[in-house]
């Protein structure tokens, strides 16, 4: 919203040493967000109004002119011009030498210097609007063309601010920062605020109270929905002559940035800007229901009814909706939109004026529904106070009888009205106000502080009755925590000197899962080369029925924000096959891993504060990798998180898994175990599911559970003394069958003997000189006494024995 | 014996002048010091057949050429190597600018969670608890136990995601669905207070472009004690602010509205990201709202607390100068590896 300084200033004093720029960032620091402080006279030093008094073809140019410019000097000034439809005679903004412009609008401000341009000297230049930041004001109708004030009726020679009345600073407000503040969305609400920062008085808001009637109409309101409208009024306005605003309307109107309509138009837009409240005006003679009569009804509208606005839009409406009705047709959406068979034309003579106050809620959720934002929408939706519709009313006929002389009161002014307001009072302890703020204030001060923004202050001892004044009591002030909000911000939080508070110095509780987080990223991202990856929550039926899960499983949003991805995940490793899709187009190693949350319908997770639990929403880690010409990804993967779970204190075995899922090659597939628990599984993808991603490389996940995983982790080594005695190593190789697993042998190896205290598997090797079908496999054993340092005969015993047994038990051939 | 030893010196020192490396300095040590046929060795043995008066004049001889010859061939043992280490400048020189090869590829941790993290540390350093819960969560933890009117505006499905067929839950759209979770949770019946932080991702139904997520993270933490003022609440603020940007950076408070905080504030930083020195907005913070301590089972005449939360999406990107939100959840090595 933009806010006018001019404007304030009808209202209210603003203290001399107060500049705009201060007056932005005070209302900043007190009130609302500014955004910018416009000033409008800035860019107009040293420019003037101008005549071009000749014009004569460059002689070196074809596009250029030579002009001379008439701005009050004794002497014009001859410029080069460019100007497509420069004239004689037309009237021009002139910038003189020193003068700020910007060539064609962009870039910065240049300073206007004599030149020469094609051997023709200039001194100055006749400018387009957009040069001289008037671009939205005078919109340009030709890319070459410059400013033609000659309808202005503007005296040659005087500054163009002065000229255009352009001498107001105007504030642009976040209109996000006064959501909770229907007072602020008018001139005169700033300004009340302006009165009390700077502890000035503010006038106050008296516009004449509505007289007799002088004409014959008959107005009827019916407002039906007492709960969507509280208030309606109702007045016919005769002897109307539509035309064009006064100058002093439609400069106030520009500078916050609307455009002027016609007279009638632009008094209720004046009065909705200055006060907040919207209104509107009805063409009496287009809803008239017989000679001189009209009869309103505020209703909701009837399922399927149809609405054609202002604009030509045709809307179907329904049973939410509110609409301003004759016996015969919508007219209005109430608090949005009037209809393009009601609305005052240049033929209008009479209108019937409207006042109102919608509920918030239907306003807002109508404009949502039919996608129609206006001025007065945004200000219902805030919840307007019902009593500011009548000082509406009467500001509105003050200014229609100055904008349209002949203009008098045709009927009795209407008011249906049925509303309460919850205004107190609040008893408000001024030391609880001291201990939230922190500050001790006295009770004159915070007295001052509420009664200069309009609450009435009874003090009672220590404590004040505060009574809420009707623009703060719609929504916005209830409790007395509100009042302590408007005391502090008046006061100044930079003025509350901050205390820190007195905590106890123990330590936060711990949160084992966000510590294992932590450090699984530290460990597979700077230990083991992987890199994180975030996934959306949200997935494709596609994606879901490509890597055979079945959607019934999946939890589905109602409002999705993408059509095709409208479930909740229940695993990371769906997602994470796509960025080794789309990775492996550019990288030929792909390390990922991801730490996340996904939903399970099928199992119960935290109570939802209802009586009810949640889904289960268990935090998992996957981890994805493919190398292009890597055979065996799985090995990696399975390797990689082995090892980082040995950092962390747990042992990991793979099992080869029971029951394979379908997106998983089913001969390389294992379930993570730690200890006696399943903790996930690691598989690499099967080649089906590659292809219907289009992945081009052998690829293995692992996906382990966080939440099974964290009682199994600790940050305990398990310290060994170092061995007093030296210990021997042998190696051995054989031959087994390709079915023979490793976990199997190893075990067998280090419990074959008390001597054995360690068994590494050193090489692996199929193909030339192995039979198909077998393997060859060596392992590099230990042997060590804790007693003695063992003699070679002792070891050369075991190592035959073992060898023996192995032979037996894995129908083993040994290699020499 | 005389002559024989200053001849044996002379010839010596002929024979060191020749010697230019290493080895056959050891070759002429070993002429006149081998222990069986060195030439020095070989005079040594005649000292028997020297006579007795003269045993003590040629002994003292025989030890200063012994010495005088030690010492240079030392001399010329440290002169040689220094010769020879000079060289290794050139006959060991390497490549320094060559990486070791096979590259070892390094991982990288997500820069939003690197940015979780940091807040995070300070949160822990200045004694918040950090926990997250659900993102599925209920609109009563969302909205209702919030003080969110039942017809606010953030509840509408323009705004808030919802699950089909579960009216009463929904992808919540901030993670202030943990105050009055973690409350309950630690405030034994509303009788201790509470110092939580609660970082994790958020939802909000938002068509994606370059500055607009559906999806994205938040920080937010709170305070609950028996008395806590706007005073502690700027001054935690201060040294949040400081803590997670390592200096002292200048802050402002002004008016905000949030239905969970009664007052409620916006703060703003002053940093310099490019345009000159200007005031960035941060983060919303207030003294949490008496309904929401009554939902935790405080009694708000007793108790106060502060929360303070932000977004980190965009103050991840002003730190790295990140041009489009959608990198986060992309995937894309070529954007991950940078961080």
């Amino acid at each position: 919203m933009l806010v006018s300084q001019n404007w304030i200033e009808q209202f209210t004093t603003i203290p001399n040493d107060i500049t705009p720029e201060k007056l932005g960032e005070d209302l900043t620091l007190h009130v609302v967000e500014v955004e910018d402080v416009i000033d409008e006279a800035k860019f107009l030093d040293k420019i003037f109004v101008g005549r071009v008094a000749s014009v004569q073809k460059h002689p070196n140019a074809d596009k250029l002119n030579i002009c001379t410019v008439e701005f009050g000097e004794a002497h014009p000034a001859q410029v080069v011009c460019g100007g497509s439809n420069v004239t004689e005679g037309m009237l021009c903004a002139f910038g003189a030498l020193g003068a700020k412009v910007r060539w064609h609008g962009e870039g910065d401000l240049i300073e206007l210097k004599k030149a020469k341009i094609r051997d023709a000297e200039s001194y100055g230049m006749i400018c387009a609007s957009d040069e001289i930041g008037l671009g939205e004001m005078f919109p340009k109708g030709d890319e070459k063309g410059i400013l033609d004030l000659s309808d202005m009726n503007l005296e040659v020679g005087k500054p163009l601010a002065e000229a255009l009345g352009l001498e107001d600073v105007v504030f642009d407000i976040d209109n996000k920062s006064m959501t909770h503040r229907p007072d602020l969305w008018g001139q005169y609400g700033m300004a009340r605020e302006v009165a009390a920062m700077y502890g000035q008085a503010l006038k106050k808001y008296e516009p004449p109270k509505i007289g007799k009637k002088n004409g014959n109409w008959k107005l009827e309101i019916d407002a039906q929905d007492k709960e969507a409208c509280p208030r309606y009024m109702g007045l016919v306005v005769e002897g109307i002559e539509v035309g064009e605003s006064p100058e002093w309307l439609k400069k106030r109107l520009m500078a916050v940035g609307v455009q002027s309509i016609n007279n009638v138009v632009d008094v209720t837009n004046y009065v909705m800007l200055e006060l907040g409240q919207p209104m509107h005006a009805f063409d009496a003679s287009q809803i008239a229901k017989g000679k001189e009569q009209v009869a309103i009804t505020v209703r909701k509208a009837e399922a399927g009814e149809q609405f054609v606005s202002l604009d030509d839009k045709e809307f179907v409406l329904t049973t939410e909706d509110l609409v301003i009705a004759t016996d015969d047709r919508v007219i209005a959406l109430a608090g949005v939109k009037g209809s393009n068979n009601s609305g005052v034309t240049d033929e209008t003579t009479t209108i019937v004026l409207e006042s109102a106050n919608f509920d918030a809620v239907t306003v807002r959720r109508t404009s949502m529904r039919h996608g129609l934002r206006t001025d007065a929408s945004t200000r219902f939706e805030k919840a307007l106070d019902p009593h500011t519709a009548e000082l509406a009313m009467r500001r509105a006929v003050e200014l229609l009888k100055q904008v349209c002389p002949n203009a008098t009161l045709s009927s009795t002014l209407c008011d249906q009205a049925e509303f309460s307001l919850d205004q107190g009072p609040i008893e408000l302890d001024t030391d609880f106000v001291r201990r939230k703020m922190g500050v001790d204030l006295p009770t004159k001060d915070m007295q001052r502080i509420l009664e200069s923004l309009g609450f009435g202050v009874k003090a009672k001892k220590q404590v004040l009755h505060v009574t809420v004044p009707t623009w703060r009591a719609t929504k916005d002030v209830a409790i007395k925590e509100d009042l302590v909000e408007e005391i502090a911000r008046m006061y100044g939080y930079d003025n509350i000197e901050s205390v820190l508070p007195a905590f106890p110095i123990t330590p936060p509780v711990r949160n084992p899962l966000r510590e294992l987080e932590t450090s699984l990223r530290q460990l597979f991202a700077y230990e083991a080369g992987y890199t994180e990856v975030s996934n959306y929550s949200f997935v494709s039926p596609e994606l879901i029925e490509k890597t055979g899960s079945s959607i019934e499983s999946h939890i589905k949003l109602s409002n999705p924000v993408a059509k095709d991805r409208p479930y909740l995940r229940r695993n990371l490793v769906e997602g994470m096959l796509q960025n080794v899709e789309s990775n492996l187009h550019r990288f030929d190693v792909v390390r990922l891993f991801e730490i996340g949350k996904v939903f399970r319908n099928d199992k119960k997770g935290e109570e939802d504060g209802i009586g009810g639990q949640l889904a289960k929403q268990d935090t998992l880690i996957a981890l994805a990798y493919a190398a292009k010409g890597d055979e065996n990804p799985f090995a990696e993967v399975s390797t990689r998180f082995a090892e980082v779970m040995d950092r962390l204190g747990a042992a990991v075995v793979y099992k080869k898994a029971a029951t394979p899922h379908d997106f998983v090659h089913p001969g390389r597939t294992a379930d993570v175990y730690i200890g006696d628990m399943q903790v996930g599984h690691v598989a690499e993808v099967h080649p089906m599911v590659r292809e219907a991603l289009g992945v081009d490389a052998r690829s293995a996940m692992l996906e382990v559970n966080l939440n099974l995983l964290l009682d199994h982790v600790s940050d305990e080594s398990s310290y060994n003394p170092l061995p007093q005695y030296p210990s021997v190593e042998r190696d051995i190789a054989f031959l087994v069958d390709t079915t023979v697993q490793h976990d199997d042998i190893a075990a067998f190896l280090i419990e074959s003997d008390v001597l054995t205290t360690n068994v590494e598997l050193f090489d692996v090797f199929q193909g030339e000189g192995v039979p198909e079908g077998k393997k060859s496999v060596g392992y590099r054993i230990t042997y060590r006494s804790d007693e003695k340092t063992l003699e070679g005969g002792e070891v050369d015993a075991v190592h035959e024995k073992i060898i023996e047994n192995l032979t037996k038990k894995f129908d083993a051939t040994v290699r020499t | 014996m005389k002559d024989k030893l200053s001849k044996l010196q002379k010839e010596f020192e002929k024979g060191l002048k020749n010697v230019s490396e290493l080895l056959h300095l050891e070759e002429l040590e070993q002429e006149y010091f081998g222990r069986k046929a060195g030439k020095l060795t070989l005079l040594g043995k005649e000292m028997k057949d020297v006579s007795k008066d003269m045993k003590k004049e040629i002994g003292q001889l025989m030890n200063d050429v012994r010495t005088s010859i030690v010492g240079a061939v030392d001399a010329k043992r440290s002169e040689l190597q220094r010769e020879a280490m000079s060289k290794i400048a050139e006959t060991e020189r390497i490549d320094v600018t060559q990486p070791q090869l096979p590259k070892k590829e390094r991982g990288h941790i997500h820069p939003m969670m690197q940015g979780l993290q940091d807040m995070i540390d300070v949160a822990l350093s200045m004694g918040f608890l950090v926990e997250d819960g659900p993102e599925l969560e209920s609109q009563h933890y969302v909205f209702d136990a919030l003080n969110f009117a039942p017809d606010h505006p953030a509840r509408e499905g323009m705004d808030t995601f919802y699950i089909e067929g579960k009216p009463e839950l929904c992808m919540r759209a901030h993670v202030s669905n943990m105050q009055v979770r973690l409350m309950k949770k630690y405030n034994e019946g509303g009788t201790k207070a509470v110092r939580a932080a609660y970082p994790g991702r958020v939802f909000r139904n938002e068509a994606l472009d370059a500055t607009h997520e559906h999806t994205f993270y938040q920080f937010e933490a709170l305070v609950v004690d028996k008395t806590i003022s706007i005073a502690n609440l700027t001054a935690v603020m201060k040294e949040f602010v400081s803590g997670l940007y390592k200096r002292d950076v200048p802050i402002r408070f002004r008016p905000g509205h949030f239905p969970f905080t009664e007052p409620s504030f916006e703060l703003d930083i002053k940093a310099d990201i490019g345009r000159g020195e200007e005031w960035l907005e941060m983060a919303g913070c207030g003294l949490i709202h008496p309904n929401v301590l009554r939902e935790a089972g405080y009694d708000p005449d007793e108790w106060q607390g502060l929360a303070f939360g932000m977004g980190l999406n965009r103050l991840v990107m002003v730190k790295h100068g990140i041009e489009d939100i959608r990198h986060f959840q992309s995937g894309d090595l070529r954007f991950l590896k940078q961080f």
